[in-house]
């Protein structure tokens, strides 16, 4: 069998002294796409932010292995770059910030740590250029401080310009569909699914089965009370749209 | 027993007492042995007790014990008329560019003001250097002060006469060598009617160094001015702005940064009073402070009753980099007139963990990304220095900075 692209084992994680994620098991092989879904308050970015490594979220338990290394040693932006890529539910405004700044910065960052020369400008340029067209980004957002002033849209836009260009192989997607009107939504699956490949996977985090029409998932898991209740096909998305997530409240407790 | 007759003169004080002395000012000499220099218990050296900070006063600057000495100059602006202003000694220059007068004066260009280092200066101070500028002058005009060779107590003085509808850009640069140099230093500004000024004032001497700067703006009618103060370098520093809006329809943007590392206490005292109508005023001032140091900012707006119309805002902004970092700031106003517009806001942080986390998730590193942050914070000050040259010249302080603490 091969290694999965993301393996998460009994996860246990505390924010504040509160146990948040009650052991999460999850596979996502390479080049699937799983999908997370789960009310609000139920633990998925948080579950998110414990992959990406954010300080104050303590792992009491469990590991989490990107491609068959244990990443809980690593600092964040060591796992960045390792391959792993969080588009963020609220993107931060960073002020002073120029956003090309910014992502010359990441792209070189990146490559510097896998031992690979900066990019030169113009192909920076080209780069990000050929990109924010795909995702109808407009140059005149690119000229902005990152983030500030961005429509709940254009930050999720820049998201996927960001993960566009860092290339990862490991993708999570926290509510990328939250905020965007159905033309961006559009824009935005379609970035997404260009990305798809056989060496990359990703994690679409949800509560509306929505996004799960543009993105198609080869599984869907439920999420309910800090760990996964159900998983199946992505006739689940639709099982659970019909019928809610009231099913699962009890079985968060069995499992 | 009164408290005066009590004092016992510090070492500094004492040196200071026999340099005035010497240069023949014996009422200030005698005054200052009865006060000794101000201590927290004065209000304006409430943060910056200079009794307890400046523990000694090299001697003082002569001609005799001069050796030729390279003076330090990091700044090199292209096309500025650069004007040599070393150990205080004033060498009058040739072909300045049109619209440049250099000239000297009599005694220090400060006015008759209150203060220690203003009468310090006054007292040491034997000639001014004058310079007039007049029309649009499209060079640079670069006033480098250093202090060279073994440690010395250095004052000097600069008048800037900036006549009416007058253009220009001035920066000055404060340096020196590696010795623990006491420079006590003035600069005064009259701004005529209308004219355009903008002022960048470079402290960035080396560690050892003391470093205090008296600045008194006059400023006329309908004058724009915009001023930046970078202190940096020395290990005390006090820089002091005083400003008197003299004349309607002027706006003053006035700002400062400390930039400020372990072991250095560095303050930036402002101190506007607007006494004609309708003067606009925002200020801006930054301290960012990383290891055990200390950064002070005092601003004080005074409105005098004509002072009708006044529009002013103070900012005061912090970032502490470090556990032992400290950031202090007074903002005050003293408002006579009714219908004015005045404000002022202080805020004092540290990083923002979430762009930290946000921008280290992309792969940058922790440092760099800090450097970024920090960067963004102080670039707000840069922005608006339109010259390329200096603004670049600002540009590099900062990336030095941010390099200086990446290897610490
Ligand atoms: N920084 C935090 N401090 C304290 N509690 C938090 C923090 N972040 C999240 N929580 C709590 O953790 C739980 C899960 O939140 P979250 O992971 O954001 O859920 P979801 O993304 O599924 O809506 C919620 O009860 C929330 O209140
Ligand atoms: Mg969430």
């Amino acid at each position: 069998m091969s290694t999965p692209m993301l393996e998460i084992v009994n996860l246990h994680v505390r924010v504040e002294d509160k146990e948040i994620l009650k052991g999460v098991n999850l596979s996502v092989p390479a080049g699937e796409v799983h999908a997370i879904m789960g009310r609000n308050g139920s633990g998925k970015s948080t579950l998110s932010y414990a992959i990406a490594g954010r300080d104050g979220y303590e792992i009491t338990g469990g590991d989490i292995r990107l491609d068959g290394k244990s990443i809980l040693d690593m600092e964040v932006d060591k796992r960045a770059a390792e391959g792993l890529f969080l588009a963020f539910q609220y993107p931060i405004e960073i002020p002073g910030v120029a956003t090309m700044t910014f992502l010359k910065a990441a792209m070189n960052a990146q490559r510097k740590a896998r031992g690979e020369d900066e990019m030169t400008i113009p192909e920076f340029m080209k780069a990000v250029q050929e990109a924010a067209k795909n995702l109808s980004i407009d140059k005149d957002m690119l000229k902005r401080a990152l983030n500030v002033g961005f429509s709940g849209g254009e930050k999720k836009r820049a998201e996927m310009l960001q993960m566009t260009l860092l290339e990862p192989k490991m993708c999570i997607l926290d509510e990328t569909d939250s905020g965007l009107d159905i033309d961006a939504l559009q824009v935005v699956s379609e970035g997404v699914n260009q990305l798809r490949a056989p060496n990359r996977s990703m994690l679409v985090i949800t509560h509306y089965q929505r996004l799960l029409n543009h993105i198609v998932p080869d599984r869907v898991h439920v999420f309910s009370d800090g760990r996964i209740v159900e998983s199946g096909g992505k006739e689940l998305a639709l099982e659970l749209e019909a019928k809610g997530y009231a099913n699962y409240e009890g079985a968060a407790g069995a499992v | 027993m009164s408290e005066q007759n009590a004092l016992i003169l510090t070492e500094a004080e004492q040196a200071l007492v026999a340099q005035l002395n010497e240069s023949g000012a014996k009422q200030m000499a005698s005054d200052l042995s009865e006060t000794g220099l101000p201590t927290r218990r004065v209000e304006a050296y409430h943060y910056t007790d200079l009794r307890m900070l400046l523990r000694e006063v090299p001697q003082s600057f002569s001609q005799e014990n001069l050796e030729t000495q390279t003076a330090h100059c990091s700044f090199k602006i292209a096309d500025a008329f650069e004007i040599d202003f070393d150990n205080g000694q004033i060498s009058l220059v040739e072909n300045a560019p049109f619209g440049v007068f250099v000239a000297d004066q009599d005694g220090s260009s400060l006015s008759e003001r209150k203060d220690i280092l203003c009468d310090l200066n006054r007292a040491f101070t034997k000639k001014s250097l004058l310079v007039r500028l007049e029309g649009k002058v499209a060079n640079i005009v670069h006033i480098k002060r250093s202090i060279s060779g073994d440690a010395r107590h250095v004052n000097s003085a600069l008048m800037l006469d900036i006549a009416a509808g007058a253009e220009m850009v001035v920066l000055e640069t404060f340096e020196g060598n590696e010795a623990a140099h006491l420079g006590n230093h003035a600069t005064r500004v009259n701004l005529g009617a209308g004219a355009k000024f903008t002022h960048i004032v470079i402290e960035a001497n080396s560690k050892r160094a003391r470093h205090f700067h008296t600045m008194e703006y006059a400023i006329g009618e309908n004058v724009t001015l915009r001023n930046l103060v970078v202190n940096s370098g020395a290990e005390l520093s006090r820089v002091q702005m005083f400003g008197r809006f003299e004349g309607e329809g002027t706006h003053a943007d006035l700002s400062g940064l400390n930039l400020v590392d372990d072991g250095q206490h560095c303050d930036i005292t402002m101190d506007m009073t607007h006494a004609a109508e309708n003067t606009t005023a925002e200020e801006m001032f930054k301290s960012v402070v990383r290891n055990r140091a200390k950064a002070i900012f005092q601003g004080r707006i005074v409105v005098d009753a004509v002072a009708q119309k006044t529009d002013a805002k103070m900012m005061a902004q912090g970032l502490m980099l470090s556990e032992g970092a400290q950031i202090l700031a007074k903002p005050e106003l003293e408002i006579f007139a009714d219908d004015v517009q005045c404000g002022h806001g202080c805020t004092c942080g540290e990083l923002d963990e979430d762009a930290l986390f946000y921008l280290m998730s992309r792969g940058i590193g922790r440092q760099e990304a800090g450097a970024l942050l920090i960067r963004a914070f102080i670039q707000e000050l840069l922005d608006p220095i339109e010259n390329e040259d200096v603004n670049l010249a600002l540009s590099k302080i900062v990336s030095d900075w941010l390099e200086e603490g990446s290897t610490s």
